[in-house]
């Protein structure tokens, strides 16, 4: 039993000192520190008037914690102690109001900061949110999903507790320290002196501490985004880990990832809890000192005793706001390695940044072109290599191949999620790299390969494809993508509830869903990605039907595993390896028995 | 709240000696004014410059007393605190691993991780706090108060009447608090609902362009957790103006009182100012009440909401006495078998009654929500069949144990899901400690091995968040080989082919045969169907045929049909008359 009392000290120890190439980061913290602040500061500015009032408001409760305890003082000496009769019912009522006034400025200064700090917090996430809109594809490939929602809302959050109670504080405490000092060099300045030797002390000591804590604070956060990601990903994949019955294994896991959050939040915390105690013990000290200096002094005859009375009092009360000063530190410390990794992602490559000045297309004809295009992954071999095509307005092109031969890539080039390595992709013979992204997107229709569907009813994820379409225009596009009759069975019709992700529907109703969102679209440039993949054949031949009075007038990019649903397009290429290998239409690729015809070969044989 | 407190059980020891630490500290300071009144009654007045520096030295050891306890007061708070929250998302973490999907569809993804690691942050955060300061508080008032009484019980029992009333006060404020705080971690749920739903769908929401709509819907829910801790914050803000002022109020009746005692002679100035004192010494403690019942009404929503998960009832889980049988033969029954989801009315699958023989494969066709995902998902037991009887082996899957039901079956969903780490982490995820020959050989069958081979590391590479640098097929083609490194008793395969072309297909349905599992597989190409022993025909949660390709052909109109969808030369010349 005894031996759980040394259990605090067997958390692993974390480096504090990075080793060698990191250090130099280390080094440069401070700088970056201050700038974070400075950031938050740019935040609060935007409400300055606010802010103003929160100050006016501590001066006022300041001013009145002061101005009562003096009047309850002369009370004592004149009314208690020699007991004189007049005005005593004056000062009480003076006593009175001053209360009044103290309470209600505390309560103000409050209110209005409660609103300025939630506001910031507001404006920060809101950006954050914003710039998250802004990234391109690729930095979502690199980053786990719940380590992203964390920095939206842990650390968010600790930003948001801290601006409630530290700036009040802070301000506060920079007023005592400062009125504290001035009384304290017009009494004396030789004990004045005497007080302050603490306060390099206590600066080496903070220096010391934070040093540690600012380290400690970032890898507990770091840690906290990394147990949420894991957490994320393994109740969004709850289906796999139940069937395969590895629930252990998932536990197992998340303790090992959750011991590291203990350790650093062991060590911040600890560290962090040092510096209150610091504080005291200096406090004390310059107690001691002044009380001794002052006593060897006082026998001198230079200094009065009242006088080593006062400054013991008030060297008490210079501390104090630095004991709350600190004790903010804490706080304030947290939330800075929150903010940092909020401006992090709010300083990360924006891909709408470069876009600004780019060219608007009013209307797009249709005529797409690939010119010597290739296109890796980072950190991949060629997925598309020297590829050159051309659909004109209105025809038809589709891609078939075995998977991995590159055909989503192309889509994913032609609508600029990634950008291509080489050469260049041009639409009605503009370069789209100098097309403005989201112009260029307002002319496409997609319907990708995994049918993403929003929390939300059926009627307003297929309004997604055109957010003032009306109820008819829904419907319609329901009943051109076959989705209308299954939509009738659900149990609210098109005000059905859809849960997370669609979760409740069938993967090939979700299809049906969002075809039905293209079609409403009503694009130039209209991409089928698999569209139709999970769609039985009976239905999807319906389907197509409605697709081929959608594909009229437009250009068309249709990629299917299923040849018969490319059969009548007007261009056919086969992808091999990132290589067109073959082109042609159905009937000439054919006639050539090669790899399509293969293909092709295949299913009629079984 | 207690249920969550008695988390702190284990580390009863490390707190008690954090609180006899704090309340060291707490006595040395106390002890501080005691020792620099000696200093000045026996050093400076008596002029003994001996006994200043002796005392002077005891402060500046009481004090380094103070200081080594404190340190050691944080290390232990620290301790417990962590340790609590490691403690709570480990049970957390276990209890959702148990949960059934009819538990998962009542709290969402973003629920859960708000309250494993915000709330939780929450509530560990409160404790440290309480372990080094929060304390100090109520001890303060109490002390006071009873001092009081010792120097002039007329004048103190104002605070008898006054103290009680307060703390009424502040249980009222903290309740009321516990609610508002508790509707704000719910709005801050959906505002990481909306989160989370645009960091899945990003890719869709770039293509239709609608980042505004996006942010819009955003600010609103982000909006209304604004207002929402606001309104939380204000009232919390309340209760200390109104504390100090009624403190205040207090200190002016006994000036008053006090003042007409001694006028009366029954009491001397130094009681009144020494009552006056402790007042302000009792103001000073209750002002740091208010953030401690912010702190407390906080963590107080926020382990509601642990216990909400902690206390979920589990609706599917093995019964007392569940078989484990040791071997698996693999023949699957389903006896009449009805199903709706849970809080629906609808039923998806009607009076399915059909049997799949050991080693058998068998194909399921049907129109697209017609049920084929539904019928899988009830041989893992992934959900329990609302009429008849889901049999494997002559046995109902209601009496055998889960765990050792899904170590015998190897699932593809229909949708790939990956998780980040190693291709190879991903393949074995399905099996412990497997070799790197079952990893190869299954990834072999499921014809992914050259796929990987040409990757820069190959079974080493990372895979994203959920595998995103990999074409839908390879995807699909992971999935299947982590199904199939198990070497299943029973393999179910939901459409888990569909991203592959007709070549690669084929040789992995013709590399599944040498397995000896039952295998189930859903599919939409009468191609793949044919190659199955026999095919289920689904049609509104009905089986409406069951038989080889040529008796349905000739038995079933709706597989004709289907089967003649897929006849391209017909299908290709209709197409271009419409055309």
């Amino acid at each position: 039993m005894l031996s759980k009392l040394s259990d605090p000290f067997k958390h692993d120890k974390i480096p504090i000192q990075p080793i060698s190439p990191q250090s130099k980061r280390v080094k440069a913290k401070p700088k970056k520190f201050s700038a974070v602040i400075k950031r938050i500061w740019i935040y609060l500015s935007y409400s300055k008037v606010m802010l103003i009032l929160v100050l006016l408001m501590v001066i006022i409760s300041s001013a009145m914690a002061l101005l009562g305890p003096f009047l309850v003082g002369m009370a004592i000496d004149k009314y208690l102690v020699s007991r004189e009769e007049m005005f005593f019912l004056w000062l009480l009522a003076a006593l009175g109001g001053i209360y009044i006034v103290h309470s209600l400025s505390l309560w103000l200064q409050n209110y209005w900061m409660i609103g300025v700090a939630q506001e910031t917090v507001y404006t920060m996430r809101a950006d954050l949110f914003e710039q998250i809109q802004k990234l391109p594809i690729p930095f979502f490939d690199k980053r786990q999903l719940g380590e992203l929602m964390s920095r939206v809302t842990n650390d968010i959050e600790n930003v948001s507790s801290t601006l409630n109670s530290s700036i009040i504080q802070i301000f506060s405490s920079v007023l005592t320290l400062a009125g504290t000092i001035l009384v304290m060099l017009s009494l004396s300045p030789l004990l004045t002196l005497l007080t302050l030797l603490i306060v390099p002390l206590m600066f080496y000591g903070m220096k010391w501490i934070t040093k540690r804590t600012s380290v400690l604070f970032k890898e507990q956060q770091r840690n906290l985004g990394e147990l949420n990601g894991f957490i994320e990903e393994t109740i969004s994949g709850q289906k796999i880990v139940k069937t395969f019955s590895q629930e252990q294994k998932v536990i197992a896991e998340f303790i090992e990832k959750g011991e590291r959050l203990k350790t650093s939040g062991f060590w911040a915390q600890t560290y962090s809890g040092f510096i209150p105690k610091l504080m005291n013990m200096l406090n004390n000290l310059s107690f001691a000192i002044i009380a001794c200096v002052g006593g060897i002094l006082a026998l001198n005859g230079t200094v009065s005793i009242g006088m080593i009375v006062i400054f013991t009092e008030y060297s008490r009360q210079f501390t104090r706001p630095l004991n709350d000063l600190a004790n903010q530190f804490n706080t304030l410390l947290s939330a800075i390695a929150g903010a940092e990794r909020v401006f992090d992602i709010i300083d990360a490559e924006d891909e709408l940044k470069q876009e600004k000045n780019k060219r608007r297309m009013e209307k797009v004809k249709g005529d797409v072109e690939f010119q010597n295009v290739s296109f890796s992954y980072k950190g991949y071999k060629n997925t598309l290599n020297q590829i050159n095509l051309r659909a004109l307005p209105g025809e038809t092109v589709a891609f078939v191949g075995p998977t991995g031969a590159g055909k989503t890539t192309i889509i994913n080039l032609l609508s600029r999620f990634y950008e291509v390595n080489e050469g260049a992709i041009l639409i009605d013979g503009v370069i789209i790299a100098d097309i403005n992204k989201e112009s260029l997107r307002a002319h496409m229709g997609f319907v990708l390969q995994d049918s993403f569907l929003f929390q939300g009813t059926v009627h307003e994820n297929i309004r997604y494809g055109k957010l003032d379409a009306t109820d008819e225009e829904v419907m319609d596009a329901a009943k051109h993508a076959n989705a209308h009759s299954f939509i009738m069975k659900l149990p609210k019709q098109y005000d059905t509830e859809l849960k997370y992700n669609g979760s409740g529907i069938s993967q090939g109703q979700k299809q049906l869903l969002s075809i039905a969102r293209a079609f409403l679209a009503q694009p130039s440039i209209l991409i089928l990605d698999e569209a139709t993949s999970s769609i039985d054949t009976v239905t999807e031949l319906k389907i197509q039907e409605a697709l081929q009075q959608l594909m009229v007038g437009r250009t068309c990019f249709v990629i299917a595993h299923r040849l018969n649903t490319i059969q009548n397009a007007d261009k056919i290429f086969v992808l091999h390896n990132g290589e067109i290998i073959e082109k042609g239409n159905h009937e000439s690729l054919l006639k050539k028995k090669g790899f399509y015809y293969q293909l092709h070969g295949q299913k009629q044989l079984r | 709240m207690l249920k969550v407190l008695s988390f702190l059980k284990p580390y009863r020891l490390a707190a008690a000696l954090a609180l006899v630490l704090m309340l060291t500290e707490l006595s040395v300071e106390l002890l501080q004014p005691l020792l620099i009144g000696r200093i000045i009654d026996e050093g400076i007045m008596k002029n003994d410059f001996n006994v200043v520096l002796m005392w002077g030295g005891a402060m500046v050891g009481v004090s380094a007393i103070a200081f080594a306890s404190g340190v050691l007061n944080s290390y232990y708070a620290a301790h417990v605190g962590q340790s609590l929250g490691f403690d709570i998302r480990k049970s957390l973490m276990t209890k959702i691993q148990s949960f059934s999907f009819g538990n998962f569809n009542r709290f969402p993804t973003s629920s859960l991780i708000t309250r494993m690691t915000n709330d939780v942050t929450q509530v560990q955060n409160t404790i440290f706090m309480s372990l080094r300061i929060m304390l100090r508080a109520p001890l303060l008032v109490v002390g006071s108060l009873v001092m009081s009484f010792f120097v002039n019980w007329q004048l103190a029992i104002i605070f008898l009447a006054v103290v009680p009333i307060l703390v009424v006060f502040l249980v009222y404020v903290m309740k009321k608090g516990g609610v508002l705080f508790k509707r704000v971690q719910e709005k801050l749920d959906h505002v990481n609902n909306v989160m989370q739903e645009n960091l899945v769908g990003i890719r869709l929401i770039k293509a239709f362009n609608r980042r505004n709509h996006e942010v819009n819907r955003f600010s609103k829910v982000s909006g209304t957790l604004k207002d929402g801790t606001v309104k939380a914050l204000r009232l919390m803000e309340v209760a200390m103006p109104v504390l100090l002022l009624v403190m205040n109020l207090c200190i002016m009746v006994i000036l008053w009182f006090g003042r007409n005692q001694i006028n009366l002679g029954e009491v001397q100035v130094g009681e009144v100012v020494a009552i006056i004192n402790y007042a302000t010494r009792m103001t000073t403690a209750f002002s740091m009440f208010s953030f401690i019942i912010m702190a407390l009404s906080r963590a107080r929503a926020s382990s509601e909401r642990i216990v909400e998960v902690l206390d979920a009832s589990i609706d599917l889980t093995d019964q007392d006495q569940s078989f484990n049988n040791i071997h698996m033969e693999g023949e699957i029954e389903f006896n009449h078998v009805s199903f709706k989801y849970p809080d629906t009315e609808e039923y998806v699958l009607k009076d399915l009654h059909f049997t799949v023989q050991a080693g058998e494969t068998v194909a399921v066709l049907g129109a697209t929500g017609s049920g084929k995902s539904s019928l899988f998902q009830l041989i893992p037991r992934l959900y329990d069949a609302a009429d008849g009887k889901v049999l494997i082996d002559h046995i109902d899957v209601k009496t055998l144990k889960m765990d050792w039901l899904r170590k015998n079956i190897g699932f593809a969903p229909q949708e790939a899901m990956l998780f980040s780490g190693s291709i190879k982490d991903n393949i074995s995820w399905g099996k412990e400690n497997a070799a790197m020959e079952d990893v190869i050989a299954a990834a072999k069958n499921a014809q992914i091995h050259e796929t990987i081979m040409a990757l820069p590391q190959q079974y080493e590479t990372k895979l994203g968040q959920k595998g995103v640098n990999l074409s839908g097929g390879q995807k699909q083609r992971l999935s299947v080989a982590r199904a199939l490194i198990r070497k299943p008793k029973i393999l179910l395969l939901d459409d888990s082919t569909s991203a592959l072309d007709m070549n690669t297909e084929a040789k992995l349905l013709q590399a599944l045969k040498t397995y000896t599992s039952t295998t189930m597989i859903i599919t939409q190409k009468i191609s793949t169907a044919k190659s199955a022993d026999r095919i289920l025909l689904l049609e509104d949660g009905l089986l409406i045929a069951e038989g080889t390709h040529e008796q349905l052909l000739f038995s079933s109109p709706l597989y004709r049909e289907i089967a003649k969808s897929q006849l391209e030369a017909e299908v290709s010349h209709l197409a271009f008359q419409t055309k």
